[in-house]
């Protein structure tokens, strides 16, 4: 298991929005969206901030911390 | 231009695609290197790269960098610093002794193109590893 976890997939199906939506609004490319919902990416903080703000959910509940996970 | 690549991909498949069209048969045809032969290939690489570049550039709407833009870009240079030092190394040292068993006298023409043909090759087999590793990590994800 990966060592940051998120959410995103899931909290983006319930407002409706697809990934290219999610990008524009937090200023990244559809890409990287994929590459951190497939948990292949760890965004930055800022990043991470930017999408929670977006799907309208505190941080910890887009993202979670796993010490035991891989980095 | 609808694809799965980003804008970044793009380029970076172009890039890799100029540098094999023109660097590959100038390393594999051409037995006698010469200064002008080099500056040529320069100028051609730096014309096909424009050329591609801004055809890619105009077929492509979304041109965003993010941070993982930046994060791949910087592994790429790391892999390609990484392989034009050991370069340097193997080819000074493979110089040094085709000068020392007396193949090639230091102070001889032949020996400064000999320098300028290694050090070009150096340069483009480590921008190739760059644009490669870069087109690696996209398409791992990172």
């Amino acid at each position: 298991m990966p060592a940051i976890r998120n959410q995103i997939r899931e909290l983006r199906a319930l407002r409706e929005m697809t990934q290219q939506e999610l990008a524009d609004r937090v200023g990244v490319t559809r890409q990287t969206v994929i590459a951190i919902e497939q948990d292949k990416y760890s965004p930055s903080l800022e990043t991470a901030f930017k999408v929670a703000i977006v799907l309208g959910v505190p941080i910890e509940q887009c993202f979670q911390y796993d010490p035991q996970g891989k980095r | 231009m609808a694809t799965g690549l980003s804008y970044r991909e793009k380029s970076l498949y172009a890039s890799l695609v100029a540098e094999l069209v023109v660097y590959g048969p100038y390393f594999v045809l051409h037995r006698q290197n010469s200064v002008n032969k080099v500056a040529g290939m320069i100028v051609t690489i730096i014309v096909l790269q424009i050329i591609l570049q801004s055809v890619i550039a105009s077929l492509t709407r979304n041109r965003v960098t993010d941070e993982r833009d930046r994060l791949i870009e910087l592994r790429g240079y790391r892999a390609g610093y990484l392989t034009l030092a050991s370069l340097m190394v193997i080819g000074l040292g493979m110089l040094w002794i085709h000068a020392a068993v007396g193949h090639l006298p230091l102070e001889s023409r032949m020996m400064g193109l000999h320098f300028l043909s290694v050090f070009f090759g150096m340069l483009v087999i480590s921008d190739i590893t760059k644009t490669a590793a870069q087109i690696v990590a996209y398409r791992r994800a990172l």
